[in-house]
C-alpha cells in the first residue's frame, strides 16, 4: 500500500505541497447488558485522502475507491478545491519546515487484540456482567470490550514515506442502580466505557473486570441512599480519572494552536490563551507541569509520527506553572512564528485525522499533568476539611476554554484527615487559571495512570479523535463544590 | 450516487450470500463537500464519498453484526461471513423475534441537487465581504451532501431513498462580541447567504461591549438554535423507549400523563416536506407522524422493533442503524407553534434574558433530565419589553422537564435546524418564552 500511495502521490500535477494518506481500519465492539450481548460487531475501511498546496490555498478530497480512474478523479478535484479556495484566501498557506522521513512503526503489542478468540472475550465480558448484580436494586448491568487497528500509510512531496500501524484496545463496566426517586451509575476503571490504551488484549486481563464488578454494584446501590454532595468552597482532591477530563478540557483543548488562531471559532470556539501570554501568562501554580507527549508507551495518543509525518515529541505546555508553548502543525506553528518573533520551535507533530476522509486537525496526543511527590494516602491524611471526587459523570466549559463544570458518579468527605462517607451527585465548578492556581498538592508517579479519552470531538465535520491523559490524583484549595442540586 | 436499481442488485447480491435464519442489509452511500472559513477566508475545503455497508445476521435468536465500505463480490462475501460468524458466537437474545416483514411506505421526494466547491465558495465570500466592510471577522462553514439510504432483508424488505441536505452556519467575531447565524435546505437556492451574514452581523454588533449580569434565575426568550440544542437531549433521554423501561427516563411511568405544560405540543413527524422526510428507519419499517406530548401530557414513546416486541408495545419506526446500544430516537421533532411572534414575546418580558443560543450542554442527571451548559455567540438583556444590553455568556443548571413546564409563549412559526448531535434528522423549532431559567455563574466574555 506504500508503494500505491507513492504512485498516488507521482500522478498529482505540480503543486506546492501535496501528502497522500491510505488508512485501512479495523474494528471490533462488544457490549453485554443485562446478561446479553447487546452489540457484537466488526467493521472494516479502507480509503485514501490527498491534500494539496496549490495557489497558496489547501484542497482536500478522498475515496474510498482505488482505481486508476477514480484517483485520478480525486486528484482532480482536490486540485479544483485548492484553486476554487485560492480565489478567496487572504494570504498564502506557509509550512513550517520539515526533513524527510522514511520509517515504519506499529504499537507493542503483548497479545493482538484481535486474534484473542471472541468466545473468549464475550465469556469474560458476561462474568463481568454478572459479577455487577449483587443487590435487587441493580437494573442495568453492562460490560464493554473494543479494539482498534489503524494502518495508515503516508507519502509527501518532501520525500516522506511512512507506515504505520496503531492499536488500541480498551474495556469496561457500568451498573445502574434505581429505586422510586433516585437513578445512579458507577463504573470501573472509568465512566464511558471504561480503560483504553494503545495496547493490546494484555490490558483487558489486567483490568480484571469480574473481580471489581461486585464492588461497582455495591458502590451504585449505596449511591441511592448517599447524602447529596454538601455546597460551599471546599478543599478537593480530584481522583486521576476525573483529573484525566479536567486536562483535556482546560488545558488540552485550551492549547491547541490552531483553535487560539481562529481555525475552530465556528464550531468549538477558540482560546483564552493567546499568544502574547506566551512564556509570561501564570496557567497554574509552581507545581503544575503539564506536557503533550506522544511517545508515552500505552498512552491512547501515542504514536511515532503525526498526518503530516512529523515526529512523535515531548513538549511541556505549562511549566512550573506557566503557559509555555501550544501544540502545533507546521501551518501554525509558521503563523506564530510571525506572530511571536522569539518563537522559534518546529511543528511538535500533533496534527491527526479520524479518517482517510478527514482533513488532518491538531489533536492532543497525551496531555499530562506530570506527578508530584505525593502519596495518596498522605495527601489525605493532611486535609482536614474537603471531597475526594472520582470518576466522570458530566462536563461542559465554555468556548474559550475558562468556565467550566463537571460532575462526577461519586465522592467521599474526607474529615480530619480521613476519608468517611460516601455523597452522590457531586459537581465542583470554576474558572481555569484560579482552578490550577489553587493546585497545592499532586500525588506521585506510584499514582500516575495515563487515561484514555477516546471520543475527542473536533471540526467540521465532526472527528472524534483518541487521546491520553496521564495524571495522578491532586488537590485544589477552596473550590467551589456542590453546584447544582437535582 | 449508484441509484435504487444498482444498490438493489448489491442486497440481493448479499442476501444470496448469507446462509442465516434472517439477514439484514443496510447500505448508505453519500457525496459530501463542506467549505469551511475562519479569519475571514477559507481553510479548508473538501469533498468526499464514501459508501457504507452493514449486514446483520441472524441465526435463531442470535445476531452478529459486521460493515465495511467496499462494495465488492470479495468484500461484499467475507462481510457476510464476519456477520454470521459473529451470530453463531454469540448467546440467544431471549427478547428478539424478527427482523421487520415487508412494509409499504408513504412516498416522498426523491429530488437530489447538488452543489459544487465553488457554489459554496462564492456563497462563502457573500459573508466575509459583508462582515468585513464592517470590519468583522468571520468564521463558519458550509456543508453540503447527496445521499442514498437503502435496507433490504431476507423476509422481502427492500426500501430506497435519497435525499440532499446543504447547511451555511457563521460565527463572526467582533472585538468582544461574536454573533451567529445559519439555514438549512435541500439546495443551495434555499440558502440565502447575505440573510445569513446580516443576521450575524447584526448579532454581533449588537452583542459588543457586553455587560455582566447576576446569575440566579431569569425569564429567557430561548431562540430556536438554543431550543434546538436543548431537544437534541429531550428526544435522547425522553420518549426513547429503552431508557423509558429502564426507568431511567424522567418520563418513566409516566405514560398519559401531565408532564410538561399545557402549551407544549411535541410531534415527531418525519413526512414534513421542511423536516427532510425519511419514508422509513434503519431497518426499513415504515416511518410516521407521532405525537408525543399532546398540550403537556406524553402521550406516545419511540420504539423500534425490539424493543416494540420487548415491551409488547406498537413499533413507531423508530430504528437507529444495529448494533443499536442508544435506543430508538426520534429525529424529526416540532414543537407546535403558538400564537405570538418573537418580538411579541420579547415585548412582554419585563425583566429577562434573549439567547441566541447553547453551547456545550450535557446531562447531568438522565432522569431528571437536567442539562449544564453556556449560553453562547448573542446573550442580551431585556428590560420592560427592549433589548437594552448585551450580558456576558452565562453557566445554566437547568431540568428540561422543568423548563417545559414553565412555558410562557411558543412562537407562532418553526425554523429547521440542523442538529449539533446528530447530522441524521432536521428539528423544526420556534422560539420559546421560559419562566425562571436557572443560570448559576458567569464568564469573562
Amino acid at each position: 500500500m506504500l508503494k500505491t500511495a507513492q504512485k498516488i502521490l507521482a500522478k498529482i500535477p505540480k503543486v506546492t505541497y501535496a501528502d497522500v494518506r491510505i488508512v485501512e481500519k479495523e474494528s471490533e465492539d462488544i457490549a453485554t447488558k443485562d446478561g446479553v450481548v447487546e452489540a457484537l460487531a466488526s467493521s472494516t475501511s479502507i480509503g485514501y485522502g490527498i491534500r494539496v498546496l496549490k495557489n497558496g490555498a489547501w484542497g482536500f478530497a478522498a475515496s474510498n475507491i482505488i482505481t486508476t480512474k477514480e484517483i485520478d478523479r480525486t486528484i482532480k478535484k482536490a486540485v479544483a478545491i485548492a484553486e476554487s479556495s485560492a480565489q478567496y484566501k487572504a494570504e498564502n498557506v506557509l509550512l513550517d519546515h520539515l526533513k524527510a522521513i522514511q520509517a515504519k512503526y506499529k504499537t507493542n503489542v503483548t497479545e493482538d487484540p484481535f486474534t484473542v478468540p471472541l468466545t473468549e472475550k464475550i465469556a469474560l465480558l458476561l462474568a463481568a456482567d454478572k459479577a455487577q448484580r449483587v443487590n435487587s436494586k441493580i437494573v442495568i448491568s453492562q460490560a464493554f470490550f473494543q479494539a482498534n487497528k489503524e494502518r495508515k500509510y503516508f507519502a509527501s512531496t518532501i520525500g516522506s514515506l511512512i507506515d504505520q500501524e496503531i492499536i488500541w484496545t480498551g474495556a469496561g463496566l457500568e451498573t445502574s442502580a434505581a429505586n422510586s426517586n433516585d437513578f445512579q451509575n458507577r463504573s470501573y476503571p472509568n465512566s464511558f466505557r471504561g480503560q483504553n490504551q494503545t495496547r493490546g488484549f494484555e490490558l483487558v486481563r489486567e483490568l480484571q473486570l469480574a473481580k471489581h464488578a461486585p464492588q461497582v454494584g455495591k458502590e451504585a446501590v449505596d449511591l441511592l441512599t448517599a447524602p447529596i454532595c454538601p455546597s460551599g468552597e471546599m478543599d478537593l482532591i480530584l481522583d486521576s480519572n476525573q483529573l484525566a477530563l479536567q486536562i483535556h478540557e482546560s488545558c488540552g483543548h485550551a492549547v491547541e494552536l490552531d483553535r487560539v488562531l481562529g481555525y475552530e471559532a465556528s464550531y468549538a470556539g477558540t482560546s483564552f490563551l493567546t499568544p502574547e501570554k506566551l512564556g509570561s501568562f501564570k496557567y497554574g501554580s509552581d507545581i503544575v507541569n503539564l506536557t503533550a507527549d506522544a511517545t508515552i508507551p500505552g498512552g491512547l495518543g501515542t504514536f511515532a509520527y503525526d498526518d503530516e509525518g512529523v515526529p512523535a515529541k515531548r513538549t511541556y505546555l505549562v511549566k512550573n506553572g506557566v503557559f509555555v508553548d501550544y501544540i502545533t502543525s507546521r501551518e501554525t506553528v509558521a503563523q506564530l512564528k510571525k506572530a511571536v518573533s522569539s518563537y522559534n520551535k518546529p511543528s511538535n507533530g500533533t496534527m491527526r485525522a479520524s479518517s482517510w476522509n478527514r482533513l488532518p486537525l491538531i489533536r492532543m496526543t497525551n496531555i499530562n499533568l506530570e506527578p508530584g511527590t505525593w502519596r495518596l494516602e498522605d495527601l489525605i491524611a493532611d486535609t482536614k476539611k474537603g471531597i475526594f471526587m472520582s470518576t466522570n459523570r458530566s462536563w461542559s466549559i465554555d468556548d474559550k476554554r475558562l468556565n467550566f463544570q463537571f460532575g462526577t458518579e461519586i465522592a467521599w468527605e474526607i474529615k480530619n484527615g480521613k476519608k468517611g462517607r460516601m455523597f452522590k451527585n457531586p459537581t465542583y465548578q470554576g474558572m481555569t487559571p484560579q482552578f490550577w492556581g489553587s493546585c497545592d498538592a499532586i500525588c506521585n508517579r506510584d499514582h500516575w495512570v495515563v487515561w484514555g479519552t477516546p471520543n475527542c470531538g473536533k471540526g467540521q465535520p465532526s472527528q472524534v479523535m483518541y487521546t491520553g491523559h496521564g495524571t495522578s490524583p491532586a488537590r485544589f484549595r477552596k473550590v467551589k463544590v456542590g453546584v447544582v442540586k437535582w | 450516487m449508484l441509484g435504487e436499481k444498482k444498490l438493489k442488485q448489491i442486497a440481493q447480491k448479499v442476501l444470496t450470500f448469507s446462509e442465516a435464519n434472517q439477514t439484514e442489509v443496510v447500505m448508505v452511500v453519500s457525496q459530501n463537500g463542506l467549505t469551511r472559513f475562519a479569519n475571514s477566508q477559507i481553510h479548508q475545503n473538501v469533498a468526499w464519498n464514501d459508501l457504507g455497508i452493514s449486514v446483520r445476521a441472524v441465526i435463531g435468536k442470535k445476531i452478529g453484526v459486521a460493515s465495511t465500505n467496499s462494495f465488492e463480490d470479495k468484500a461484499l462475501k467475507v462481510l457476510v461471513q464476519r456477520a454470521i460468524n459473529l451470530a453463531k458466537l454469540q448467546k440467544d437474545d431471549p427478547y428478539f423475534e424478527s427482523l421487520p416483514k415487508p412494509q409499504a411506505y408513504q412516498p416522498a421526494s426523491q429530488d437530489v441537487y447538488r452543489i459544487s466547491e465553488k457554489e459554496r465558495a462564492s456563497a462563502v465570500a457573500v459573508i466575509i465581504k459583508k462582515a468585513k466592510a464592517k470590519a468583522i471577522v468571520a468564521s463558519g462553514a458550509y456543508q453540503s451532501a447527496v445521499s442514498e439510504l437503502a435496507v433490504a432483508n431476507s423476509l422481502g424488505v427492500w426500501a430506497y431513498h435519497t435525499s440532499s441536505s446543504v447547511d451555511l452556519s457563521t460565527i463572526l467575531l467582533g472585538a468582544n462580541s461574536t454573533g451567529f447565524a445559519a439555514q438549512v435546505g435541500k439546495k443551495a437556492q434555499d440558502i440565502d447567504a447575505s440573510a445569513v451574514a446580516e443576521l450575524a452581523i447584526d448579532k454581533v454588533v449588537t452583542s459588543a461591549n457586553p455587560i455582566d449580569v447576576e446569575p440566579g434565575e431569569w425569564d429567557v426568550v430561548l431562540e430556536p438554535q438554543a431550543v434546538s440544542e436543548m431537544m437534541a437531549f429531550f428526544n435522547w433521554l425522553g420518549p426513547n423507549a429503552r431508557i423509558y423501561h429502564e426507568k431511567a427516563s424522567y418520563f418513566s411511568g409516566k405514560l398519559e400523563k401531565k408532564v410538561l405544560g399545557e402549551n407544549v405540543t411535541i410531534i415527531d413527524d418525519p413526512t414534513h416536506k421542511d423536516a427532510f422526510p425519511m419514508p422509513f428507519d434503519f431497518e426499513g419499517y415504515p416511518k410516521a407522524k407521532l405525537e408525543i406530548i399532546k398540550n403537556g401530557v406524553l402521550t406516545n414513546i419511540c420504539y423500534d422493533s425490539y424493543n416494540a416486541r420487548r415491551y409488547k408495545a406498537k413499533n413507531t419506526g423508530h430504528a437507529l442503524p444495529a448494533p443499536n446500544t442508544a435506543g430508538p430516537i426520534p429525529l424529526h421533532v416540532y414543537i407546535a407553534p403558538g400564537t405570538k411572534s418573537r418580538n411579541q414575546m420579547i415585548k412582554s418580558v419585563k425583566k429577562g434574558l434573549l439567547v441566541t443560543r447553547l453551547w456545550y450542554v450535557r446531562v447531568l442527571n438522565p432522569r431528571s433530565l437536567a442539562i449544564t451548559g453556556m449560553t453562547r455567540d448573542g446573550t442580551f438583556l431585556i428590560k420592560n419589553g427592549k433589548i437594552v444590553a448585551a450580558v456576558k455568556n452565562l453557566r445554566f443548571n437547568q431540568s428540561i422537564p422543568q423548563a417545559l413546564q414553565n412555558v410562557v409563549a411558543v412562537e407562532n412559526k418553526l425554523t429547521p435546524i440542523a442538529s449539533f448531535e446528530s447530522e441524521m434528522g432536521i428539528n423544526r423549532l420556534p422560539a420559546l418564552l421560559i419562566r425562571n431559567w436557572q443560570f448559576s455563574s458567569g464568564t469573562l466574555f
